[in-house]
């Protein structure tokens, strides 16, 4: 069910944030969001909207150019390198292009992220078998992530991405390469990691099978500006003045 | 515990991916400290060799006269009056005779046509074990020149000196080994984990997209360094040993080696060096993972 904005506390906030890239490409312009702990929300908006800068900004990958950002109520600019370090222990990020290593196994690549917690193997195993069994992939286990196919490398990037139990996952266009029922075992995990691990999650897609009939905020990006969803009821935007 | 399981999976695992390399640099750490040690081993040697010559000098005065008893106490005075000495011994024609005569054992026939009187008569001085400043026994040698009677002093600094200056060389010998392991180990070192980091680099930036820590990444690669240096500096002080071995074993006897008393390095040298090339690997490694590794 959507978070009630008016009392939950932010968990991620974009203050007035503005990202140029040289020359003078402008990414996003003056975006101001709030993002609710256990808040699902759909970023959406054509290629080359914004999306993927907003992820990159809120998991460090990127400085913004202007503005504030917020993260657990920890300014990213103020982070040293070990502070940034141990967030993105906390984040699980999907990006768009996986980033997985091909030459290693499915197991592997997913429990990397378990192994920069120095978590035991034991619970890594365990977690790694139950994210496969919600993903329809236990059979690819011991594979190497190179010898699968897009589809089933998209849902190993979400496996790795979900694997900590994050308090904030990032998935950046996460059923680009998925059929239907793939899609619909991403948004089973999405909602599983929501409701038992109270995971808070923000989807950047341009796939509007994903949104179309959900309850939670939907927000528009275009041109690096960012706009309620045109087809949202007007309590779900939470754009707000700084 | 987690932690060091990670850090030693994570060292046996860039160990594989450049196990090649890591052979490579294994060898040349290996030979580096090998000849770093050999020389360091033949420089001690002939240090302590120096020391032990140092000790047994002595100088005789050989007089063209023989020395009354009268004389002795005034000739003492005036020698101790230079400088300390541990003791004078005054050697009478004849007893000169009989030290040779002993020496020359089964052979002192030869002596037999010749007379007691043949040998000139002596002094030796045997200075303090301190005295081993090779001028201090030359201004000593020209002194006891200058007593009465005096016709020659044998001080045997002329051979000290020689050995001096051999090993001085052999000083600069093991300074520039010394200096070749330094550039060597940390060179190749750094080499290596260069590749190691190159070899990674996808894996490396992922791990830092995942949030690993600094030490995470570096202390494998530290650990690396370390067992390097550990390992070629344990083969190559092994291999020194099996060739002191044979050398001890094949020029054994009573030769240059026994004069020398050729002995390898004490357990707290040993160490010493072992200490110093796992600590240099680490510098390698630590040069490397600074210079190409940002988190």
């Amino acid at each position: 069910m959507p978070r009630d904005a008016s009392t939950d506390k932010p968990l991620v906030e974009l203050v007035n944030v503005t990202k140029i890239y040289p020359p003078d490409i402008i990414a996003l312009e003056d975006v101001s969001l709030r993002i609710y702990k256990g808040e699902i929300l759909f970023l959406t908006g054509m290629s080359g909207a914004g999306k993927t800068t907003l992820i990159k900004l809120i998991c460090c990958l990127e400085n913004p150019t202007r503005g504030v950002i917020e993260v657990a109520g920890r300014d990213l600019s103020r982070i040293s390198p070990a502070g940034v370090q141990r967030m993105r222990q906390k984040i699980g990020v999907a990006y768009q292009e996986f980033r997985l290593l091909e030459k290693q196994t499915v197991l592997q690549n997913i429990a990397m992220a378990m192994e920069v917690t120095y978590a035991s193997t034991k619970a890594i195993h365990a977690r790694v078998d139950e994210l496969l069994a919600l993903l329809n992939l236990s059979d690819k286990r011991d594979k190497l992530a190179g010898e699968l196919s897009r589809g089933e490398q998209q849902r190993v990037a979400l496996a790795r991405a979900a694997a900590n139990g994050p308090s904030l996952l990032l998935a950046d266009e996460p059923t680009g390469n998925l059929d239907p029922v793939a899609t619909e075992l991403v948004i089973n995990l999405f909602r599983h990691l929501n409701e038992k691990n109270g995971s808070t999650i923000v989807v950047a897609t341009h796939d509007p099978s994903i949104y179309a009939e959900t309850e939670h905020r939907v927000m528009m990006l275009s041109n690096g500006q960012l706009s309620a969803h045109p087809n949202r009821a007007p309590r779900q935007i939470d754009l707000f003045e700084a | 515990m987690q932690f060091l399981a990670y850090i030693l999976r994570q060292t046996g695992k860039n160990l594989r991916q450049t196990w090649g390399t890591q052979v490579m640099t294994l060898l040349t750490v290996t030979l580096s400290v090998l000849i770093f040690a050999f020389f360091f081993l033949i420089y001690t040697n002939m240090i302590r060799a120096s020391q032990r010559l140092g000790d047994d000098v002595r100088l005789i005065v050989y007089l063209d006269q023989e020395v009354t008893e009268q004389m002795r106490p005034g000739i003492e005075k005036k020698i101790r009056e230079f400088g300390p000495v541990e003791k004078i011994v005054f050697v009478s024609r004849a007893e000169a005779f009989s030290r040779l005569s002993a020496q020359l054992d089964k052979e002192k026939d030869v002596l037999a046509d010749l007379g007691p009187d043949f040998l000139p008569p002596s002094i030796e001085v045997y200075p303090l074990k301190n005295l081993h400043d090779l001028t201090k026994i030359s201004q000593f040698s020209d002194f006891l020149l200058s007593l009465p009677h005096a016709a020659k002093v044998q001080s045997g600094s002329d051979w000290l000196r020689r050995f001096g200056y051999f090993t001085n060389l052999l000083r600069v010998v093991v300074l520039l080994s010394g200096g070749l392991l330094i550039i060597t180990m940390t060179f190749i070192i750094s080499y290596t984990l260069r590749l190691t980091v190159l070899s990674r680099q996808g894996e490396l930036e992922i791990l830092r997209l995942l949030g690993a820590t600094s030490a995470y990444i570096r202390l494998p690669l530290l650990l690396e360094g370390m067992m390097q240096g550990f390992l070629g500096s344990s083969l190559g002080l092994t291999a020194l040993y099996f060739l002191y071995q044979y050398i001890a074993s094949r020029f054994s006897g009573p030769g240059f080696l026994r004069l020398f008393d050729f002995a390898f390095f004490p357990v707290e040298l040993t160490g010493a060096i072992l200490l110093a090339g796992v600590v240099l690997c680490t510098a390698g490694s630590l040069f490397s993972i600074r210079r190409f590794i940002r988190i």
